[in-house]
C-alpha cells in the first residue's frame, strides 16, 4: 500500500508548497464603522503625506498611441531626469493598454500609474482600486475645467473625491479633404463666406455633396461612417434631447436613447446612410475610412482625434504613390487634411429643408492618470502625475499626438481643434461616457439598432421599417427596453 | 452491508495490539511489524497533516463557511479578506482533511494484513518489491498518478468551486474587496423568473441541438471521407495533398474566425467580386440573414474541424487490420459494402468519445458566432441573436455583466442536462461496453 | 493486368484527383488570401484589386521582425514555441501514458474514471477560467511561461479516450505472447506497444502542440507583460491599422505546424498494417 501514500505525499507537498505563497491572513484591525469614516476623509493626507520615496521604480502604464509615436519615451526620460536626486525611475509597465486593475491590482500585478478613460477609470474608484488625489493642491488644478474635473469625481457617504487627473479630451470629429471639394466652393458651397466649406458647418450641406458627388461618379462617395458605430451614432440622438443614463449618467434605470426628440437624430441618421453604400451597415467603413479617405472614394469620415495621424500617414503614402517626394507629400497632406468638430445639425432633422440648426451634440471621454490603490510609493506616482500634467508636457503631448489637451494653457498654445474641442467640452456639446460598469449593456442594443436602420436604406420600398418618425421612436424605445432587460434581469 | 460490518467487528476484534497503534499512531504497526519505510512514510505523513490543519487548516475550514469577516479597503491600507481566495482554499483543507481519512483508513487495513500474513508464516514484502510492483502489476498507479493529480487541480477544482459559486452571491458588485456570502438556492429561485423567457430558450435550445448534430456529422463524415480518399493507392504525394488541410489547421482558430468574417462582410473580397460584377452587394451575416449566417457559420465550422478529424481518422485508419479486407475482397464485396461492414464499425468504435466530444464542442461552441456575428439582438429573441447558441446567451445574460453565481448556476443546469444525455450514450456505446471487440 | 487499359480505375483516378483539387482550393483559398495580404504593400485590406492585392512587398514581414518596439513579435515567437514545445513534450507523454494503462490495466476505479472524464469536459470551459486565474495568482505563476506549460500539460490527459479508442484496436494477443516471455507490463509498454502507436502519437504530439500555439484565453488571462506574450494574445493586441502585419504575423504562425507536420508525417502511416504481428 505505499504506493498510495507516495502518490498522496506527493500531491501534498504540491500543494502545500503551492500555497506558502499566501500568507495573507486575517491579522487587520477591526475598526468601527464611524471611525472608518473619520479615516476615510483623511485618506488623502496618509497617504499623500508629500514624502518622496527615494529609489523605487515606479511603473507606469501608457496608451499605444503615445508609446509609438515616441510622446512617452521622451515623457520618462524628461521625469527620471528630473528625478534622478531622489532615485525615482519611471519605467514604461509594458502591459495591455485595456488591462484591467480590478482583476490584477489586488495580486501585485497592475501598473502603479496608468492613462485611461474616465469611464474605466471611475470603474476602478466604485472599487476602490484606485487612490483619491489631492488635486486641489496640484499645479494643474486651475487649468482643467470643472466639467472634466467632474468626471473623475466620486461621491462616498458625505465626500467627493477626485480620483484621476484629465490630460486629454476625446470626442469625434470630422475629417474631410480640401482637395476633394468642389472647383467652385467658394461661391457654391460657402453662404456665409466665413472661407469654411458649408459642408463642415452643417450636415445639410454635406448630405447635399454627398448626394451629388456619388450622383456624378457612382463609385465616389461623399460623407462615410459605420452606423453601428454607437459611440459615434448615439451623438445625433443627444442633439434632440437622447441620454444615456438618467441623473447625469448615473441612474441605470432610467435609459434615454428615446427620450426628447431623439427620433429626428435617428431620421438624420437614416438620411445620410441613404447617400453612403452597404457598408455602412457593418464595420467594414469603419476600417476602410483610413484607405478609402486617402485614395478618395470618400470626401469625409468622423472618427475621433488620436486617428489623425494614421489618416496622414495614408495620405502621404496616397501622394508619393502620385509621384510626389515624400517632403512635398507630407506637405501636400497636411494641407489638405482637415479635422474639425462636427456640423451643425437641423432642428426639423430633415437634411433638404431650410431652418435652423443645433449645436451638434457628440459622446465623448476624457482620458487621464490615476494612481494604483495597490502601489507602494503613492507619493513618487504623484509626483509623476504632476509631472506629467504640467504645461510643457501637455503641449507636446498635443503636438506629437494631435490630441486635445484638457489644460486650458495648453489647449490655447495648441490652438486650432485643441480649442475648439476645448470649447465644446466647456460648452456641455460632449456628452461624456458614464460612469458606471452599466454602461457595457448599451452597445449591443444600440448596435442592433443602428444596423438595422442603416439595413433600412438598402432594403425594398414595401420593406422598409423605419417609414416615419413614430417607427423611429419604437425602434429607440424597444433599444431602451433592451437595455433595461440586459441590466436588471438577473440583478 | 450486514456481512461487511460483520467482517469489519471480526476485523476489529481479531486485530492484535500493534495493529491498533495504528489506529492511533499512524505507521505505528508498520514499525513494529519490520516495515520501517512504510511506517516511517506513514508517521510523517500524519504529522505533516496535523502541523498543516493547525497553522491554516482549521482557519481555512472556518473560511469556508464565513467567507470573510473583513472587508478591505485599499483606501485605509486595510488588506480584508478576499472570499473568493477564502472559497478556495477552504476547499483545499477539505481535500486535505479527505485525504487524511483515506490514509488513515489505509493505514489500518495495511497494518491489518500485515498481521495476518504474520500469523500465516509469510514474511511481507519488503519495501523494495512493493516499489518493484509499480513498475508491473501495479503499474497504472505510477501511471496515473501525475495525470489525475493534474486533471484534479485544473479540471476538478475550477469545477467544484464554480459549483460551489453558484449557491454564493458572488458576482455584479459583490466582488473582492466586497464579502460574498452563501446564499443557499436563491440563484436557482432567480432562474425560474427566467422563465418568462422560455420563448427564446427553447428557440435556442432547438437551433443549438440542430447545429450540434449538423456540424458533428458533417465534420466527422468529411474528415473521415477525406481520410479515406488520401488513403486510396492511387493518390500520390499523399504528404503534399494532406498539407492543405494541414495549413488550415495550423491557423488559430480566432485568426480563422476574423479572417472569414471579413472575407464576408459588406466591404469584403467576396462581396467586391459581386458588386464588381454588378450585382447587389449581399449581407451574408448582417441582420436578416438568418439561415444564410447559420449556414455559414457551419462550414466555417467544418473549414476548422474536418482537418483535425482527418488527422485523426488517417491515424485510425492504418490500424485497420488489412487481411479482413482482402478476405472480403476475395469474397466478392465491392467498395461501399467494405465501407459499410468493415471501415464504418471499425472507426465508430474507435472514435466513439471523439464523436461525442465533438458534439460537446460543437453545443458548447462559444467562439464561432461571437467571432461572426457578434454584437446583436434579433427581435423576437430575449437578448439573443438568432444564431446564438446556449452558451452565448449564458454569456449575454450572466458573464457580460460580471453576475457569476447566475453563470455558474446556468451552467450547472445545462451541465447537468447535456452531461446526463452524453453519458447515457457513452455507456451504451460499443467502445464502453465491448472495449476488447477488435483486440 | 498490367496491359489491360481498365477504364473505370482512370475514372476513378480522376474523379478522386478533382475531389482533391476541390479540397486543396477550399483549404487553401483562405490561406492564400492571407498569405497575398501578408505581402500587401500598404497596411491597408481595401488597397485590392479584386483578390490581390494593389502593389507586393515584404515589408510588412520585415516590420514585423525588425520593428520591435511597440510588438515584438520575435519574442512573442520564442515564447509561444517554448510553451507549445513544453506542453506538447509533457502532454503527449502524459496522455499516452495515460490512455494505455485505461486501455490495458483493469483496476477498481477504472469505470468510474472513464465516466467521470467524460462528463467532465462538458463544463464550459469559460466559467472555470476565474478559477485557473486564482490557483495561478495562488502558486505565484502569474506572468511565468512555466505556469502554462503545466496548465496544458495537465489538461492534456483529459482528451485520453481519442487516443485509449486507438489502443483498443492493437490486438492483446501481441501482449500475452510478450508477457509469456517474461516481459513486465513496462517492457511491454515501451518494446512493443509504442513502436505500433506512432500514429497516435503523432496525432497526440500535432494537438497538443497546437492548442498551446493557438489558444487565446489562457495566455491573455496568465500573461500581464508584453514581453510574455504568445503570438495569439500579441496578434490580437495589434492596432486595428496594422492589417498587413497581423496578416505577416498570422501566416507565419502556421509556419512551425506545418514544419512540425511534415517531420512527423512518415510516422502516420505506418501502424500494424506493415506490423510484425497479425491477429
Amino acid at each position: 500500500m505505499k504506493r498510495k501514500s507516495i502518490t498522496l505525499l506527493m500531491a501534498i507537498c504540491l500543494c502545500i508548497g503551492g500555497q506558502t505563497g499566501c500568507g495573507k491572513e486575517a491579522e487587520n484591525v477591526q475598526t468601527a464603522p464611524d471611525v472608518q469614516t473619520q479615516e476615510e476623509t483623511g485618506v488623502i493626507n496618509t497617504v499623500f503625506n508629500g514624502e518622496l520615496e527615494h529609489n523605487v521604480t515606479i511603473q507606469v502604464l501608457e496608451n499605444d498611441t503615445a508609446v509609438s509615436k515616441g510622446y512617452f519615451a521622451s515623457l520618462i526620460e524628461a521625469f527620471n531626469e528630473k528625478y534622478a536626486e531622489y532615485g525615482i525611475v519611471a519605467v514604461d509597465a509594458n502591459m495591455n493598454q485595456y488591462l484591467d486593475l480590478a482583476n490584477d491590482g489586488p495580486y501585485g500585478y497592475g501598473p502603479d500609474v496608468l492613462y485611461q478613460a474616465n469611464d474605466i477609470i471611475m470603474q476602478y474608484a466604485e472599487g476602490k482600486h484606485i487612490y483619491p488625489l489631492p488635486v486641489e493642491t496640484m499645479e494643474c488644478f486651475d487649468q482643467i475645467p470643472e466639467t472634466a474635473w467632474a468626471a473623475y469625481q466620486i461621491q462616498l457617504g458625505e465626500t467627493a473625491y477626485t480620483c484621476g487627473v484629465p490630460v486629454n479630451v476625446q470626442a469625434p470629429m470630422l475629417y474631410y479633404r480640401k482637395d476633394l471639394l468642389p472647383e467652385d466652393w467658394e461661391q457654391v458651397w460657402d453662404e456665409n463666406g466665413n472661407k469654411i466649406p458649408d459642408m463642415a458647418e452643417n450636415w445639410n450641406a454635406m448630405y447635399a455633396y454627398s448626394v451629388s458627388r456619388h450622383e456624378e461618379d457612382g463609385s465616389k462617395y461623399g460623407y462615410m461612417k459605420s452606423l453601428f458605430d454607437v459611440y459615434f451614432s448615439s451623438g445625433f440622438l443627444f442633439t434632440y434631447g437622447g441620454y444615456v443614463f438618467g441623473n447625469n449618467n448615473t441612474d441605470p434605470s432610467d435609459i434615454g436613447f428615446s427620450a426628447g426628440e431623439a427620433e429626428k437624430g435617428a431620421w438624420v441618421l437614416s438620411q445620410l446612410a441613404s447617400a453612403m453604400n452597404e457598408e455602412c451597415i457593418d464595420d467594414s467603413i469603419t476600417t476602410n475610412a483610413y484607405s478609402k479617405l486617402a485614395d478618395g472614394t470618400y470626401f469625409a469620415t468622423i472618427t475621433t482625434p488620436d486617428m489623425y495621424s494614421t489618416f496622414l500617414d495614408e495620405m502621404i503614402s496616397a501622394y508619393e504613390e502620385e509621384g510626389l517626394s515624400e517632403a512635398d507629400a507630407s506637405a501636400k497632406a497636411q494641407e489638405n487634411l482637415v479635422m474639425t468638430t462636427l456640423p451643425k445639425l437641423p432642428e426639423s432633422g430633415d437634411l433638404t429643408e431650410e431652418g435652423n440648426f443645433l449645436d451638434a451634440k457628440s459622446m465623448g471621454g476624457i482620458n487621464g492618470y490615476a494612481i494604483s490603490a495597490y502601489t507602494k510609493y503613492p507619493n513618487a506616482c504623484l509626483a509623476f502625475v504632476e509631472f506629467a500634467t504640467s504645461y510643457e508636457m501637455m503641449v507636446n503631448r498635443s503636438a506629437l499626438l494631435g490630441v486635445a489637451p484638457a489644460r486650458n494653457d495648453a489647449a490655447e498654445t495648441a490652438g486650432g481643434t485643441s480649442q475648439l474641442l476645448y470649447d465644446n467640452l466647456e460648452a456641455g456639446n460632449i456628452v461624456l461616457m458614464p460612469s458606471i460598469k452599466e454602461v457595457s449593456q448599451i452597445w449591443t442594443p444600440g448596435e442592433t439598432f443602428f444596423t438595422d436602420l442603416a439595413k433600412d436604406a438598402f432594403r425594398s420600398e414595401g420593406e422598409k421599417k423605419y417609414t416615419d418618425l413614430e417607427a423611429m421612436k419604437k425602434g429607440l424605445e424597444a433599444v431602451d427596453q433592451q437595455i433595461y432587460d440586459a441590466i436588471f434581469t438577473l440583478k | 452491508m450486514k456481512e461487511k460490518w460483520n467482517k469489519f467487528t471480526s476485523a476489529v476484534c481479531d486485530s492484535s495490539w500493534k495493529v491498533k497503534l495504528s489506529a492511533v499512531v499512524m505507521g505505528g504497526g508498520q514499525l513494529l511489524y519490520g516495515s520501517y519505510f512504510k511506517g516511517i512514510i506513514y508517521f510523517l505523513l500524519e504529522i505533516g497533516i496535523i502541523i498543516y490543519m493547525i497553522l491554516r487548516g482549521v482557519e481555512d475550514i472556518r473560511g469556508f463557511f464565513t467567507l470573510g469577516t473583513q472587508k478591505g479597503d485599499a483606501w485605509l491600507g486595510i488588506v480584508g479578506d478576499n472570499s473568493v481566495i477564502m472559497l478556495l482554499m477552504g476547499i483545499f483543507a477539505w481535500v486535505v482533511v479527505a485525504a487524511f481519512l483515506y490514509l488513515y483508513q489505509l493505514n489500518i487495513k495495511d497494518a491489518y494484513q500485515m498481521q495476518k500474513a504474520f500469523e500465516a508464516g509469510k514474511r511481507p514484502l519488503s519495501f523494495k518489491e512493493e516499489l518493484a510492483q509499480l513498475l508491473d502489476k501495479k503499474f497504472y498507479i505510477t501511471v496515473l498518478t501525475l495525470p489525475v493529480l493534474g486533471v484534479c487541480v485544473f479540471n476538478i477544482l475550477p469545477i467544484v468551486f464554480m459549483i460551489l459559486i453558484a449557491f454564493t452571491n458572488y458576482g455584479g458588485d459583490i466582488v473582492p474587496p466586497e464579502l460574498v456570502d452563501w446564499v443557499g438556492i436563491a440563484n436557482f429561485e432567480k432562474l425560474i423568473t427566467l422563465s418568462q423567457f422560455a420563448p427564446t430558450f427553447f428557440k435556442i435550445l432547438g437551433w443549438n441541438l440542430l447545429w450540434a448534430v449538423v456540424s458533428t456529422v458533417l465534420n466527422y463524415f468529411l474528415g473521415l471521407g477525406l481520410a479515406l480518399l488520401l488513403d486510396k493507392e492511387c493518390v500520390k504525394g499523399k504528404a503534399l495533398w494532406r498539407a492543405f488541410p494541414i495549413l488550415a489547421y495550423a491557423i488559430p482558430g480566432f485568426i480563422t474566425l476574423l479572417a472569414f468574417k471579413f472575407m464576408f462582410s459588406y466591404g469584403g473580397p467576396i462581396n467586391q467580386i459581386i458588386t464588381a460584377s454588378g450585382h447587389l452587394a449581399v449581407g451574408f451575416l448582417d441582420l436578416d440573414a438568418k439561415w444564410m449566417a447559420r449556414g455559414i457559420g457551419v462550414l466555417v465550422n467544418c473549414w476548422i474541424s474536418v482537418p483535425s478529424i482527418m488527422l485523426l481518422a488517417t491515424g485510425h485508419l492504418s490500424n485497420r487490420d488489412m487481411s479482413l479486407y482482402e478476405a472480403s475482397r476475395i469474397d466478392g464485396a465491392g467498395r461501399w459494402k467494405q465501407f459499410q461492414k468493415l471501415t464504418m464499425p471499425f472507426m465508430l468504435f474507435a472514435t466513439t468519445p471523439v464523436l461525442l466530444s465533438q458534439f460537446i464542442g460543437n453545443f458548447n461552441n462559444f467562439g464561432i458566432f461571437y467571432f461572426l456575428r457578434g454584437g446583436l439582438y434579433v427581435d423576437g429573441y430575449f437578448l439573443a441573436s438568432d444564431t446564438d447558441l446556449l452558451i452565448n446567451w449564458l454569456y449575454n445574460l450572466s458573464i457580460d455583466n460580471n453576475y457569476y453565481c447566475i453563470g455558474a448556476a446556468i451552467s450547472l443546469v445545462i451541465f447537468m442536462i447535456t452531461s446526463f444525455i452524453s453519458l447515457i450514450i457513452y455507456v451504451k456505446s460499443p467502445s464502453y461496453r465491448e472495449e476488447d471487440t477488435f483486440q | 493486368m498490367r496491359s489491360k487499359i481498365n477504364v473505370g480505375k482512370i475514372l476513378d483516378t480522376t474523379i478522386t484527383y478533382l475531389i482533391l483539387l476541390a479540397v486543396a482550393f477550399v483549404f487553401f483559398f483562405p490561406c492564400l488570401w492571407l498569405i497575398l495580404a501578408s505581402f500587401s504593400r500598404s497596411g491597408s485590406i481595401y488597397s485590392f484589386d479584386g483578390f490581390f492585392p494593389a502593389q507586393y512587398s515584404t515589408a510588412s514581414f520585415v516590420k514585423l521582425f525588425t520593428d520591435t518596439t511597440m510588438y515584438n513579435y520575435p519574442k512573442w515567437f520564442m515564447n509561444t514555441l517554448l510553451i507549445a514545445a513544453g506542453s506538447c513534450a509533457l502532454g503527449t507523454f502524459l496522455t499516452i501514458l495515460t490512455a494505455y494503462t485505461m486501455s490495458r490495466f483493469q483496476f477498481t476505479m477504472r469505470k468510474p474514471m472513464m465516466k467521470t472524464t467524460m462528463v467532465l469536459g462538458m463544463f464550459p470551459s469559460f466559467m472555470g477560467m476565474t478559477v485557473v486565474y486564482l490557483l495561478m495568482t495562488q502558486f505565484g505563476l502569474i506572468n511565468h511561461l512555466g505556469g502554462l506549460i503545466l496548465i496544458y500539460a495537465s489538461g492534456a490527459p483529459m482528451g485520453y479516450l481519442t487516443q485509449k479508442g486507438f489502443f483498443d484496436t492493437i490486438p492483446r494477443s501481441i501482449d500475452e505472447a510478450a508477457k509469456i516471455d517474461g516481459a513486465t507490463n513496462f517492457q511491454i509498454f515501451t518494446k512493443i506497444n509504442l513502436p505500433l502507436s506512432k500514429p497516435i502519437i503523432v496525432y497526440t504530439a500535432l494537438t497538443s502542440f497546437t492548442w498551446p500555439w493557438s489558444d487565446f484565453i489562457l495566455p491573455k488571462l496568465l500573461l500581464k507583460e508584453k514581453n510574455l506574450y504568445t503570438v495569439a494574445v500579441g496578434l490580437m493586441s495589434l492596432d486595428e491599422t496594422e492589417f498587413a502585419r497581423f496578416a505577416a504575423g498570422s501566416v507565419f504562425i502556421a509556419v512551425p505546424i506545418v514544419i512540425l507536420y511534415f517531420c512527423l508525417v512518415k510516422n502516420m502511416v505506418n501502424g500494424i498494417s506493415e506490423g510484425a504481428v497479425k491477429g
